[in-house]
């Protein structure tokens, strides 16, 4: 019986170099699987409890470049849960805006991720050019294109002005338009509706069972979305609603992703029309009291906690991050089993790894013995023409 | 109004010369939080197009003449990274992207991380930013392409190595990425 | 979502285990010890209908360490389950059979912190290199970080 081994890198999948990704099929089916995070471990949650409450934000913002705003504020809104602080409305505000900027260029990020691993190269580049409008925004909100450094304990670091407020409004409606037309294209588009139908597929019970969050959880059924379960920030003012979808496969995932790209625009848009007048921050202590606090937010890929102990210090005792990405791994694990080789590309990217919160994945046979390779770029090329040439087994 | 930051018959010459010479560009990623290497790709989407400079991100680290690395390097990663530099035909350049490729960033002195590009392999360019921006990516891959030309004109890479000091320690060498038992 | 737990429906279900009590609006702890927790996460499952598993928090306070099994439900209340390990023999019985996502979370408190989770099926190096030498736990509070050796480069010659 053939054994092949696939590598995988633990790069973007866009990107087309692989590092580390092995699956042990059986012919085409894939037998086993195993994974490995080490790669872009680099000792944050450390480093975290040498650092005051001003310095590790920064550093806990780089967790993730793609949800940087997301790990920042589940960690301010903590710690300014523990030092019983009241921030300001307008900057409650500001960092909603800031957070579904953020939301937005990752879903169309990944919509591009997604068409180009099937080789809907035009969407690919659709995305990522409408995707700059976002990017615009948020450099001239704060600075940054990514990484944005907005977020302080206490508040945000930068104001808009009344004339910032017009030109991003402005620029709101070209943006729905696009992505409305996303959703015409994923749903007439054969190729994508072949390769996304059915596959990965997740029930809701399964969904719950292995622990999924996020979009992928929301496409089974599940309705848990952090913003209106443990709100925080302005969501409790905003008119606003959870995307779910019951088809549970790939495609799902791509339709809860569109439809919170529509709710995130009309967030953004009710943010900046309805912006409180006062203070952008207030000052904080240096000194966080003795405390404990399950902080969470909706990041892009779904829950993101933070679990924070203070000690009476101006650092934490301990910061512990479960990322949304570690979450959805073993839903993974569990829908590659049995499915085609073919197919690896398009169930890992669902998901939308954050490829810095995880890294590679080992797939192996119970023998786990060796004797080919492949690359990723290979793999997506496999799919495509495994496709191409008529389809599933 | 144009990306790209020089102006007039230079940037013209220089696209030129680009286009002529087609580097194929790799990027390495050794442990980043992915934001250099999005923008690494936003700058070969239409709206910075680094193409149209001949610029090609195509084809396996080992068969590229210009490596971007991202990433502080995580220890993990050291001794891929060294490896697939080996590998790499000369003459081979390598650009080390943002903060983190300079110095290991916001990461520098964590246990799991080597601090910087330049603790692995020789460097040609550091981009500043955090990440870089899709143009300051370009603005390096054509300082990089006028060093190229610079050393193909000078013989080489010597004229600028610097002076090699070998620190006399006494102790044996380590394997790579290891710590000292 | 269907509506907080009140301190009492939580108590009648876990209070067999240990103290109960509320710690935010929407969390409640229970403080319990090892041997207990299995049947405790089972009972936060079928009686208090927590169907996801948010995160164990591990932690080292200086003195012993800390397991806290976060869970909540369609009422959307986290109930947190705390226990405390001794330093020397930091040992606590797999959950992942009736938490499958904790197959993960357990590996990486296990590279991490040293905390040896009896009966999982694949214990083993998640997040911590190959290399990494065995018995060196960095997020314990006593571990001290040794010198990075590079391989290669220019760092150390002539600058």
């Amino acid at each position: 019986m053939p054994e092949v081994i696939l590598p995988i890198g633990p790069q973007h999948p866009a990107l087309k170099e692989p590092v580390n990704f092995r699956v042990i099929v059986d012919g085409e089916t894939i037998v086993g699987l195993e994974l490995d995070v080490s790669y872009t471990h680099r000792g944050i949650e450390k480093a975290a409890e040498q650092r005051d409450f001003i310095r590790v934000v920064p550093l806990l913002e780089r967790v993730c470049g793609i949800c940087s705003h997301a790990h920042a504020q589940a960690f301010c809104t903590g710690i300014e849960e523990i030092m019983q602080l009241e921030v300001p409305p307008r900057a409650q505000y500001l960092r909603t805006i800031v957070a579904e900027l953020e939301r937005m260029h990752s879903h169309i990020l990944w919509l591009g991720v997604a068409a180009h691993v099937v080789g809907f190269n035009t969407l690919f580049m659709w995305t990522w050019r409408d995707r700059e409008t976002t990017q615009d925004i948020l450099e001239e909100m704060t600075g940054n294109r990514m990484n944005y450094g907005m977020n302080e304990v206490g508040g945000v670091r930068r104001d808009l002005s009344p004339g910032q407020i017009r030109s991003i409004l402005s620029r709101l409606p070209k943006l729905e338009e696009q992505i409305g037309k996303y959703v015409e294209m994923v749903k007439g588009e054969e190729t994508m509706l072949l390769r996304f139908r059915g596959i990965g597929k997740l029930s809701k019970a399964e969904a719950l069972r292995y622990g999924t969050v996020g979009p992928t959880a929301r496409a089974s059924g599940v309705d848990y979305d952090v913003r209106r379960d443990d709100p925080s920030i302005a969501y409790p003012e905003v008119p606003w609603k959870v995307v779910t979808d019951t088809n549970g496969d790939v495609y799902g995932r791509t339709l809860v992703r569109i439809g919170e790209l529509q709710e995130s625009l009309g967030i953004i848009r009710y943010c900046l029309e309805h912006l409180p007048e006062g203070q952008i921050y207030v000052p904080a202590p240096k000194v966080a009291p003795k405390a404990e606090i399950l902080s969470r937010y909706e990041a892009p890929r779904g829950e993101l906690a933070h679990f924070i102990r203070t000690n009476g210090t101006d650092k934490v005792d301990r910061i512990d991050i479960r990322t949304p990405t570690l979450a959805n791994w073993t839903s993974v694990t569990v829908s590659l089993v049995n499915q085609n080789i073919a197919d690896i590309p398009v169930i890992v990217a669902a998901i939308d790894p954050c490829l810095s919160c995880t890294s590679r994945i080992t797939i192996l046979s119970e023998r786990g013995r060796r004797r080919g390779e492949m690359s990723w770029a290979q793999l997506v090329d496999h799919g495509q023409r495994f496709y191409r040439e008529g389809g599933r087994s | 109004m144009s990306m790209f930051p020089l102006s007039g018959s230079l940037s013209r010459r220089l696209a030129n010369w680009a286009r002529v010479r087609s580097p194929w560009v790799s990027v390495f990623n050794t442990g980043s939080c992915n934001a250099c290497d999005i923008e690494v790709i936003a700058t070969l989407m239409p709206r910075f197009d680094a193409e149209r400079f001949g610029i090609l991100a195509k084809g396996s680290p080992r068969h590229a003449d210009i490596l971007i690395v991202t990433g502080p390097v995580t220890t993990k990663q050291e001794s891929r990274l060294r490896r697939i530099w080996e590998q790499m035909p000369e003459p081979k350049y390598v650009i080390a992207m943002g903060a983190c490729g300079a110095s290991g960033g916001v990461f520098q002195g964590l246990y799991h991380v080597m601090d910087g590009v330049e603790s692995v392999i020789p460097v040609d360019v550091f981009v500043a930013g955090c990440p870089p921006r899709p143009d300051e990516i370009i603005n390096a891959v054509v300082a990089c392409l006028m060093l190229m030309k610079e050393d193909l004109d000078r013989g080489g890479k010597e004229w600028r190595r610097k002076p090699v000091e070998r620190p006399a320690t006494g102790t044996a060498p380590q394997e790579p990425g290891k710590v000292p038992a | 979502m269907t509506g907080l737990l009140g301190l009492e429906e939580v108590k009648s279900a876990l209070e067999r285990f240990g103290t109960v009590e509320q710690v935010r609006f929407n969390r409640i702890k229970l403080a319990t010890t090892p041997e207990k927790v299995h049947e405790a996460l089972f009972r936060a499952q079928t009686l208090l209908a927590c169907d996801h598993l948010i995160q164990i928090s591990a932690l080292d306070n200086g003195q012993n360490f800390e397991l806290i099994y976060h869970l909540t439900g369609p009422h959307r209340t986290v109930i947190s389950i705390a226990i405390a390990l001794p330093r020397d023999r930091p040992e606590m019985p797999t959950t992942s059979d009736i938490l499958p996502p904790a197959g993960i979370y357990e590996r990486q408190i296990y590279d991490l912190l040293g905390i040896v989770f009896t009966g999982h099926p694949n214990l083993k190096r998640i997040i911590l290199s190959e290399d990494w030498p065995e018995n060196e736990f960095p997020l314990r509070k006593d571990w001290k970080p040794r010198p990075r050796i590079p391989s290669g480069g220019t760092r150390e010659e002539g600058k």
